[in-house]
C-alpha cells in the first residue's frame, strides 16, 4: 500500500519536472523578456542594459538558466523576481496561502452540497423536482465565471452587506485576533460563493449521472427486493457503488477550482495567485510566472493524490490491485 | 415488522395471482404484452415451477410479484393477493416490510446481484437490520449461521470478503443466503442457475432442494430448463408469450400432446427430425492438426516484479477431420477457451505447432491483408460481440467489407443469402442488431462467421447463453449447414447438451491438459474424475427421461 502511494507521488514529482522544463521552453519561444521595454527607452544606455542582462542571468543559455533555477528552488527561493527585486518565493507563499483560503472552503462546500443533492436528484429521476433541477443546473452551467463574479460584486454594492472586493478592511490591523478573523471570513463569503456556484453545477451533474446509472443496475433492484429502506438504498448502496468516477472527478475539480479561482481573484481583487500571475505575465517577470504555474501544478497533483487515497479507501477492487 | 403486524387474516393460499396482465411501453409507441391473463396459486411450503422460453414473460412475473416492475411496465388488469390481501393495497412501508422478510427474490445473474463495493457481511447484515428482526449483537451470529446453511465452511472469511473475490457459484450461494436470512415464507427464484457452469448448477439445485425441505419454504422457480424442475417442483406452469399454456405435475406434462410443451420438455426430440445419421469419424489427413501446444500466462501483481505462472495449455495434441465435429468439454478454467483462441489466432502458443491443411496457422496480426482467415469463431454472448447499432446486413458484410470483396452490391446480395441460410428473414436486413432476440443474434453471428467461408468454425460456448429449445434449433441448423457445405466444427462447451447428437468425437480437458478422448456414446462409461464430474452434473440437472442429452 505504501509502495502504491510512493509510486503515485513519484509520478507527481516527475510531472513537476516535466512542467518546469516545458515552462522554460515556452518562455524561450515567446518573444521579448523583462528588459525588452527598457531597450526602447532612450534614457538607458546599451552598456547599462548589457550589465542588467548579465545581472539577471538573461544572457546565459537556457540549460544554464534552468540549472540555476533548480539550485535556487532547492534553497526554497524559486528564482528571483525582476520586478520586485526579491526571491520569487517571498511573493508566492502568502499569495498561495490566500488562494487556498478561497479554494479549499469552496471545494468542500461544493462537494458537501453536490453529493446529497445529486443523489436525491438521481432518486427523483423523471419527476418534476428532477426536471427543475436539471433546468437549473443547465442555466448555471451556461453562465460564464466572470459574470458570476461580477454578479457577486453587484450584490455587494447594492445590499452593502458585504465588502466589495479585497481581503481585509483598512482598519483590520488595529483589532484583536477574533475581530480580524471575522473580518477575513466576511470578506471570504462572496468570492467563495462565486467559486461554489461556478464549480458546483458540473459536480452535481456528474453525481446525478453516476448515481442514476447505478440505480438501474440489477444489484440495486436486488437490494430493493430485500426490503432495504429508501435512504439506505440511495446513500448506503448506490452512492458507494457510484463513488469511483466521482472520486476521480474530485482530483480534477481541484484543477477546475484553481482556474476559476484565478479569474475570480482578479475580478474581486483578492490578493491570491491570480492577480500576481496576471501582473507577472504582463511584466514578463519570468520566475514569478514559473513559480505561480508550478504552485498550481503542485495543488493539482496534491488533489489527484488525495483522490487516489480516497479511491483506495472506498473501493475494495482498487485495494486488491494495489 | 413481523408478518403478524400486517394484520392479515388466516391464509388460504400464500399467494394467489388472478388474471394478471402486464404491458410494457416499448420504443416507437409500441406496447408489448408481457403477461396475459395469468392465474397462479402457491400454498405454504409448495413449490411451483414456471417453465418457458426466453421472452415468455417469466421474469416479468417475478418482478410483478415483488412489485418491482420497471417504470415503463403497467399492470393492466388482474390481482395479486398475498395471504388474501391485494398487493395493490399495500402501502410503501408495508411493501418494504414484505420484501425480503415475507417474500424474497433471487435473480439470474449472481455476479450482478451483489453490490461490488460493500463487504458481504454488511450486505447480509443490512437485510436483517432493515427488518429489525434481531438486535445488533445477534446479527453477526445469524449471518454466520445462514452462510453455513448455504454451504460455506469458512463463513467468517466470506463475511469479510467482497463479491469480486468469490466465484460465480459462491456468489449465488451468498445471494441465496441474503434472500433467506429473514426466513421468508416464499422464495422467488428467477433463473438462478443459468449463469453458472453445469457442475455448479447441480450444486445450487441441490442446495435449494435442501433449504426448501429444512425451512418449509414455498418456492416459485422460474426456468427454461425442464430438467431442473423435475426434482424440485410440485406443480409446473408452462408459459408462452405471457400466457399459461399448460399446467400440472411433471409426469402429467410429459404425456401432454401439446407441441410447445413437448418442445420445451424434450428439446432434443426436435432434432430427431433433422437429417442426422450415425457418421463415423472420417479418416485421412486431418484438417486441423495441433501438436504439443503449450501456453502459459504470467500473472503479475501491479507492483511486484515476481509473477506466478498459470499453465493454461500443457502439451495439447488434437486432430480434427474435415467435415466432422469435435467437442471440447471441461469446467470453466480448464483451458478450453485458450485453446480456441490459439487456434483462431488471437493468442500465440509458447511452444508446439498448429497446422491447418498442412500449413502453419499464423496469428491474426500476421494474417492481415492476405485472403480470408481460414478459422472463424462464434462467442458465447452474441449480444456483446455484435455492435447493437449496426444493421444486420452490415454485421454480416463486415468481414467482406474488410477484405473489399467484389462490389458493394455483391456483398449485400451475399449477406441476404446468408441470412436466409441461417433462418433469418432477409426483410430484417436493415434492422439494428440490438432489436434481435438472443437466439436471432446468435444466428446473425453465425451468418457473419460463414460470410468468410471458413475452413474451420470454432464455437466457444456459443449455445450456453440460449435456452434449451433455442439450443436445439441452433444445433439443428448447424447440422444442416454441415451436411450442405461440408463444414468442420470445433464445439466448446461446459455441459453435455446435445453432444451425442452433434459431435463425433469428444475431448475432455482439465487443468490445461486433454485428459480423455472418446466418443459421445462412451462418455457415460468413463472413469476419469473430470469426465465423471461433467456426466454427473448433467445427470443431476436433467432427471432421467426429461432430458436425454447424454
Amino acid at each position: 500500500m505504501i509502495r502504491y502511494f510512493a509510486r503515485r507521488a513519484g509520478h507527481g514529482l516527475l510531472m513537476l519536472f516535466g512542467v518546469s522544463i516545458m515552462l522554460f521552453l515556452l518562455f524561450q519561444a515567446a518573444p521579448g523578456d523583462y528588459l525588452s521595454d527598457a531597450r526602447v527607452n532612450s534614457q538607458i544606455s546599451a552598456e547599462t542594459l548589457a550589465q542588467l542582462r548579465a545581472q539577471y542571468g538573461l544572457d546565459q543559455p537556457l540549460p544554464v538558466r534552468y540549472w540555476q533555477w533548480i539550485k535556487s528552488s532547492a534553497k526554497g527561493e524559486l528564482g528571483y523576481s525582476f520586478a520586485y527585486n526579491t526571491p520569487a518565493s517571498t511573493l508566492l507563499w502568502p499569495r498561495a496561502r490566500n488562494t487556498l483560503l478561497l479554494s479549499i472552503p469552496a471545494l468542500l462546500i461544493s462537494w458537501l452540497i453536490a453529493v446529497p443533492l445529486g443523489v436525491l436528484a438521481a432518486g427523483w429521476k423523471g419527476r418534476w423536482a428532477d426536471r427543475l433541477f436539471s433546468g437549473g443546473t443547465s442555466a448555471l452551467l451556461a453562465l460564464p465565471d466572470v459574470l458570476i463574479a461580477l454578479l457577486a460584486l453587484l450584490v455587494a454594492l447594492k445590499t452593502g452587506m458585504f465588502p466589495v472586493g479585497g481581503m481585509t478592511s483598512i482598519n483590520a490591523q488595529d483589532q484583536g485576533t477574533w475581530a480580524q478573523l471575522r473580518d477575513l471570513s466576511w470578506h471570504m463569503v462572496l468570492p467563495v460563493a462565486a467559486l461554489v456556484v461556478g464549480s458546483l453545477t458540473i459536480i452535481l451533474r456528474h453525481v446525478r449521472a453516476s448515481v442514476s446509472e447505478v440505480l438501474e443496475s440489477s444489484y440495486m433492484r436486488a437490494a430493493e427486493g430485500h426490503g432495504l429502506p429508501r435512504f439506505k438504498l440511495l446513500f448506503g448502496y448506490a452512492l458507494p457503488a457510484a463513488a469511483n468516477p466521482l472520486i476521480s472527478l474530485f482530483g480534477l475539480s481541484v484543477a477546475m477550482l484553481l482556474s476559476v479561482s484565478l479569474l475570480i481573484e482578479v475580478v474581486m481583487s483578492w490578493p491570491g495567485i491570480g492577480p500576481l500571475l496576471l501582473e507577472a505575465i504582463l511584466a514578463r517577470d519570468l520566475f514569478v510566472v514559473i513559480g505561480a504555474v508550478m504552485l498550481s501544478t503542485v495543488f493539482l497533483i496534491a488533489g489527484n493524490l488525495l483522490g487516489d487515497v480516497l479511491l483506495y479507501a472506498f473501493d475494495p477492487r482498487i485495494r486488491r490491485q494495489a | 415488522m413481523t408478518s403478524g403486524d400486517l394484520g392479515l387474516p388466516k391464509p388460504e393460499p400464500l399467494l394467489r395471482v388472478s388474471a394478471l396482465s402486464v404491458d410494457y411501453d416499448a420504443a416507437g409507441g409500441n406496447v408489448v404484452h408481457a403477461l396475459r391473463n395469468l392465474d397462479l396459486e402457491i400454498a405454504g411450503g409448495e413449490s411451483v415451477g414456471v417453465l418457458g422460453e426466453s421472452g415468455s414473460g417469466k421474469s416479468s412475473l417475478a418482478l410483478a410479484l415483488m412489485r418491482l416492475l420497471p417504470k415503463n411496465a403497467h399492470e393492466v388488469s388482474g390481482r395479486i393477493e398475498y395471504r388474501g390481501r391485494s398487493l395493490a393495497e399495500f402501502s410503501l412501508s408495508e411493501l418494504r416490510a414484505m420484501r425480503g422478510a415475507e417474500v424474497a427474490l433471487i435473480s439470474q445473474e449472481p455476479a450482478l446481484a451483489l453490490n461490488p463495493v460493500l463487504s458481504l457481511g454488511q450486505q447480509l447484515a443490512d437485510v436483517l437490520l432493515a427488518h429489525g428482526k434481531l438486535a445488533r449483537k445477534e446479527v453477526g451470529a445469524r449471518c454466520n449461521e445462514m452462510l453455513r446453511q448455504v454451504g460455506f465452511a469458512d463463513s467468517e472469511r466470506i463475511l469479510r470478503a467482497y463479491p469480486h473475490e468469490l466465484s460465480g457459484g459462491q456468489r449465488q450461494r451468498v445471494a441465496i443466503a441474503q434472500a433467506l436470512i429473514c426466513r421468508p415464507k416464499l422464495l422467488i427464484a428467477d433463473e438462478p442457475l443459468s449463469a453458472l457452469d453445469a457442475a455448479t448448477q447441480a450444486d445450487i439445485l441441490e442446495l435449494l432442494q435442501g433449504l426448501k425441505r429444512d425451512l418449509k419454504l414455498a418456492m416459485l422457480f422460474i426456468t427454461h430448463n425442464a430438467g431442473a424442475l423435475a426434482s424440485l417442483a410440485d406443480n409446473i406452469v408452462v408459459m408462452r408469450e405471457g400466457e399459461a399454456v399448460a399446467r400440472g405435475t411433471m409426469n402429467a406434462l410429459q404425456v401432454s400432446q401439446d407441441e410447445y410443451v413437448q418442445g420445451i420438455l424434450f428439446p432434443e426430440k426436435s432434432l430427431a427430425n433433422a437429417a442426422y445419421k450415425e457418421r463415423s469419424i472420417p479418416s485421412g489427413a486431418p484438417l486441423l492438426d495441433v501438436r504439443k501446444l503449450s501456453k502459459s500466462f504470467v500473472q503479475k501483481r501491479l507492483l511486484s516484479r515476481k509473477g506466478f505462472v498459470v499453465q493454461s495449455l500443457d502439451g495439447i495434441d488434437l486432430a480434427v477431420q474435415p467435415s466432422s465435429t469435435v467437442a471440447v468439454l471441461g469446467r470453466s478454467g480448464s483451458g478450453k477457451s485458450t485453446l480456441a483462441r490459439c487456434i483462431a489466432g488471437f493468442e500465440k502458443g509458447d511452444s508446439g505447432e498448429m497446422l491447418l491443411e498442412g500449413n502453419p496457422i499464423t496469428t491474426a496480426e500476421k494474417n492481415k491483408g492476405s485472403a480470408w482467415p481460414p478459422v472463424q469463431m462464434i462467442f458465447q454472448d452474441a449480444a456483446t460481440s455484435l455492435n447493437p447499432r449496426f444493421p444486420a446486413r452490415q454485421i454480416v458484410t463486415e468481414p467482406l467489407d474488410i477484405k473489399r470483396w467484389k462490389t458493394e452490391g455483391d456483398r449485400n446480395m451475399r449477406a441476404l443469402k446468408l441470412m436466409e441460410e441461417v433462418g433469418l428473414d432477409p426483410e430484417w436486413a436493415s434492422r439494428p442488431a440490438g432489436e434481435f432476440s438472443g437466439g436471432q443474434r446468435q444466428r446473425l453471428a453465425l451468418a457473419r462467421a460463414l460470410a468468410a467461408e471458413p475452413k474451420l468454425l470454432i464455437m466457444d460456448e456459443a449455445l450456453s447463453g440460449l435456452d434449451m429449445p433455442l439450443q436445439a434449433q441452433m444445433v439443428r441448423l448447424l447440422m444442416e449447414l454441415q451436411e450442405r457445405h461440408g463444414l468442420t466444427y470445433l464445439y466448446i462447451s461446459h455441459d453435455l447438451n446435445f453432444i451425442s447428437l452433434f459431435a463425433q468425437e469428444v475431448v475432455v480437458m482439465d487443468a490445461g491438459r486433454i485428459v480423455e478422448r472418446t466418443t459421445p456414446g462412451k462418455l457415460v462409461q468413463s472413469v476419469h474424475p473430470a469426465t465423471r464430474e461433467l456426466v454427473e452434473a448433467a445427470e443431476r440437472l436433467h432427471a432421467p427421461g426429461v432430458e436425454a442429452a447424454v
